[in-house]
């Protein structure tokens, strides 16, 4: 086996069209997982009670196992469930018929939520109570004082951390080789083994994620730049 | 003896120091004035290598090294016959009143841990920090952290103790408690030059006074000739804009 | 899909699935190891700017954060034998355990060399000028004052990366390594119970991101009982002091690990 370097550039244009397919499960799993960590977030910072131990069961859970186990299970255990429902209630509907990739949607929008839910809390934190207790002390009220002041603040200090989930996000969906869904890793693995050219594939996989990482973090940083103006400088 | 001999220094083309001589005798306390910006800073830090300058002869003792071709040896042989006292204390974070004055002694003087923990307890209790020996400087106030960093400037017996403004960043009602103890090992005959905003401790407390203004020594004298009598009319002007009676903040 | 739920299977799996938990940690072991010498070669040219190596290292970190772990385990184990052919080196032969340790070395070490170098930078320099003032030597600095108090600032980030390690190595049984998720995978193929399968694969690695969680905070307390305790007087200004670990944090991605809470 000789390194063949015009392939590479053969399986670059190749798993181009999986793109698409990577793109559309990382933005499911982050706009869900950040549906889901803002309700985390919240049950955890006002301490609702059932909701927010359950919120911190959840997020324990799922920060402290890998991502694949997560999608092992629902991928086995969420039919088992919905079909037994399904009969329970007489709906006639077969977990076979779910589409493979959504077994992906949700298991890496359950994962991407706790991570969220942290990157969401400890942002809210970050925000000086003083913030909160000057907007109420010119009338405002509390949804007013969250959405107007402690919410933009909160974005801006936790831009980082979002731009970086987003990007593990993006890394964790080479995952759905798993669950037969054909990303850019799947479409890697299957050029390489159909012209027995491993090396030369995964590295144009590689060369893809690589630019797509660097985008979103070209990205994070033009908005970080526009969102942190009230930031800038001051005394240190 | 301190003798600095036409020190300069720049940053690129921002002249900071011109050609600065100054001469310090032993067991004098000279305090060096001057508006910010005016380089006083710069020259003390230069005393010491934490600046480099980019020319001049500095002699400590009979110490001389030449600024421009000055090894690491040398600059480390000036570092150890000086200490400093910094404007933010700058303690090591990591580690107790205690610990922080026989760092010195143990790690650069090599003394054994048991005599150097008996002299930093003496020199403790000499800045009335007798009860705080194994306190963080965390856990304590600037006023106190700033007598614990005078007490780890004494623990050297350096030639001489660099003071960086040295109360700038307290609280005022911190100010006098430093003060004193300042004032107290000035009057041991000990060697220090002290960058400071504090004009009424200027006066009281030392031998020579030097005002400096953009990078050059504008004049130079006894304390009661240089604010009574100044012969400058940029010092007059300084003076006139700090004068102690009407020294006060917002 | 498989045989119908029964939880007695959870525990009967537990005992096999440890019986692999050894290479999980050598795994984790073996990289921690390449991570950190990688990681401080890495950031030394960084820290010291030294010209060319300084852009090498950049490309270096930007390369094993910007791609998925999965893609590098690949791009390892089937490039590197093709490269050191080119130079006669035969590693055809070489275990799956070789390429496996080597590739998440070197991912960590991307991160560990971060880690590394905001630590370093977050240590105050007042302090080293203290140091240098009372006639430390470059070496005696770095080694009694600043090492120190970057490693506190370092042990809850790097606690994170461990973590996340562990996690990862979840992904080392499609390279056939039978570790941890590839036996659980071998039990529910056998026995068709595949979640309790699963259930008692998450258990561990659950039960093992907690202990080590739970050793290195004790570690951090340790390192860190400089600090003043919490009382509410300093509460405003540690949140800001926090605001600033957590920056550190951010640019390491925090989010790859921890069970904390």
């Amino acid at each position: 086996m000789k390194i063949d370097p015009s392939f590479i550039w053969a399986a670059f244009v190749n798993l181009m069209s999986a793109i698409p397919t990577t793109l559309l499960i990382t933005a499911v799993s982050v706009t869900a997982g950040f549906m889901i960590g803002l309700i985390a977030a919240f049950a955890r910072i006002y301490k609702v009670p059932v909701l927010s131990q359950i919120a911190t069961a959840y997020v324990t859970f799922i920060r402290g196992t890998p991502m694949l186990t997560h999608l092992l299970l629902i991928y086995f255990g969420l039919p088992v469930l919905v079909d037994a429902l399904s009969a329970q209630m007489g709906w006639g509907f077969k977990s076979s018929s779910i589409p493979m990739i959504w077994f992906a949607f949700i298991s890496f929008s359950i994962t991407a939520g706790a991570y969220m839910s942290e990157v969401i809390r400890s942002g809210l934190l970050a925000v000086n109570r003083g913030q909160l207790e000057a907007a109420y002390s010119i009338g405002m009220t509390t949804w007013q004082a969250l959405r107007r002041i402690v919410f933009p603040q909160a974005l801006a200090v936790s831009l980082p951390n979002l731009s970086n989930s987003v990007i593990g996000m993006l890394h964790g969906s080479t995952l759905a080789f798993t669950v037969s869904v054909v990303d850019i890793n799947a479409q890697a693995q299957i050029v390489a083994s159909t012209n027995w050219k491993f090396f030369e594939s995964y590295l144009a996989a590689a060369a893809i994620f690589w630019g797509l990482t660097l985008l979103i973090e070209r990205l994070t940083a033009i908005i970080e730049r526009r969102i942190n103006l009230y930031n800038r400088g001051g005394v240190a | 003896m301190i003798q600095l001999t036409d020190i300069s220094k720049s940053y690129g083309k921002n002249v900071v120091l011109k050609s600065i001589d100054l001469t310090v005798n032993k067991g004098e306390v000279v305090v060096i004035l001057g508006p910010s910006g005016s380089g006083k800073t710069t020259l003390l830090r230069c005393v010491n290598y934490l600046e480099k300058p980019n020319g001049g002869e500095i002699a400590i003792g009979d110490y001389r090294v030449q600024c421009k071709r000055a090894t690491k040896k040398e600059i480390h042989e000036l570092r150890q016959r000086s200490a400093m006292v910094f404007q933010q204390y700058n303690l090591f974070k990591h580690k107790t009143a205690i610990e922080n004055v026989m760092e010195g002694l143990v790690v650069v003087k090599k003394m054994p841990k048991a005599e150097a923990r008996l002299k930093s307890i003496a020199l403790l209790e000499k800045v009335g920090l007798a009860d705080k020996l194994d306190a963080y400087p965390s856990q304590l106030s600037g006023g106190q952290q700033q007598r614990v960093g005078i007490a780890r400037a004494l623990a050297l017996e350096p030639e001489v103790i660099l003071f960086d403004e040295p109360t700038s960043a307290l609280d005022p009602e911190l100010v006098g408690e430093v003060l004193a103890v300042i004032r107290k090992i000035a009057k041991e005959g000990i060697t220090m030059i002290v960058v400071t905003h504090e004009m009424g401790f200027a006066r009281d407390v030392a031998n020579h006074v030097v005002f400096m203004d953009e990078g050059v020594i504008v004049e130079q004298g006894p304390p009661s000739e240089l604010f009574h009598n100044p012969r400058e009319e940029r010092t007059k002007q300084f003076l006139k804009r700090i004068t102690p009676e009407l020294n006060y903040s917002i | 899909m498989g045989a119908p739920f029964d939880y007695s299977y959870v525990f009967s799996f537990l005992p096999k699935l440890l019986s692999t938990l050894g290479v999980t940690m050598l795994i984790v072991a073996g990289s921690l190891l390449v991570g950190i010498v990688a990681g401080f070669l890495v950031a030394l040219p960084r820290l010291y700017r030294i010209p060319v190596l300084n852009a090498f290292s950049m490309v270096y970190i930007s390369f094993f954060r910007g791609t998925p772990i999965l893609i590098q385990l690949f791009l390892f184990y089937y490039g590197l034998p093709e490269i050191l052919k080119l130079v006669h080196i035969d590693l055809s032969r070489a275990p799956v355990m070789v390429f496996v340790i080597l590739t998440y070395g070197l991912h960590t070490g991307a991160f560990m060399s971060e880690m590394i170098r905001a630590s370093v930078t977050a240590v105050d320099r007042g302090q080293v000028e203290a140091a240098y003032a009372m006639g430390m030597k470059g070496h005696q600095a770095f080694l009694r004052i600043v090492l120190p108090q970057a490693l506190a600032i370092a042990v809850p980030v790097f606690s994170n990366m461990v973590i996340a390690l562990l996690k990862d190595t979840s992904l080392a049984f499609t390279l056939g390594l039978m570790e941890m998720t590839g036996k659980a995978q071998t039990l529910g193929n056998i026995t068709q119970h595949f979640i309790e399968a699963y259930l008692a694969l998450a258990f561990i690695y659950l039960v093992i991101s907690f202990t080590l969680e739970k050793l290195l905070l004790r570690a951090e307390r340790r390192l860190m009982r400089h600090e003043v305790p919490e009382s509410a007087a300093r509460k405003r200004f540690r949140v800001q002091e926090k605001l600033s670990y957590r920056r550190i944090i951010a640019g390491i991605r925090p989010e790859k690990g921890g069970a904390e809470l």
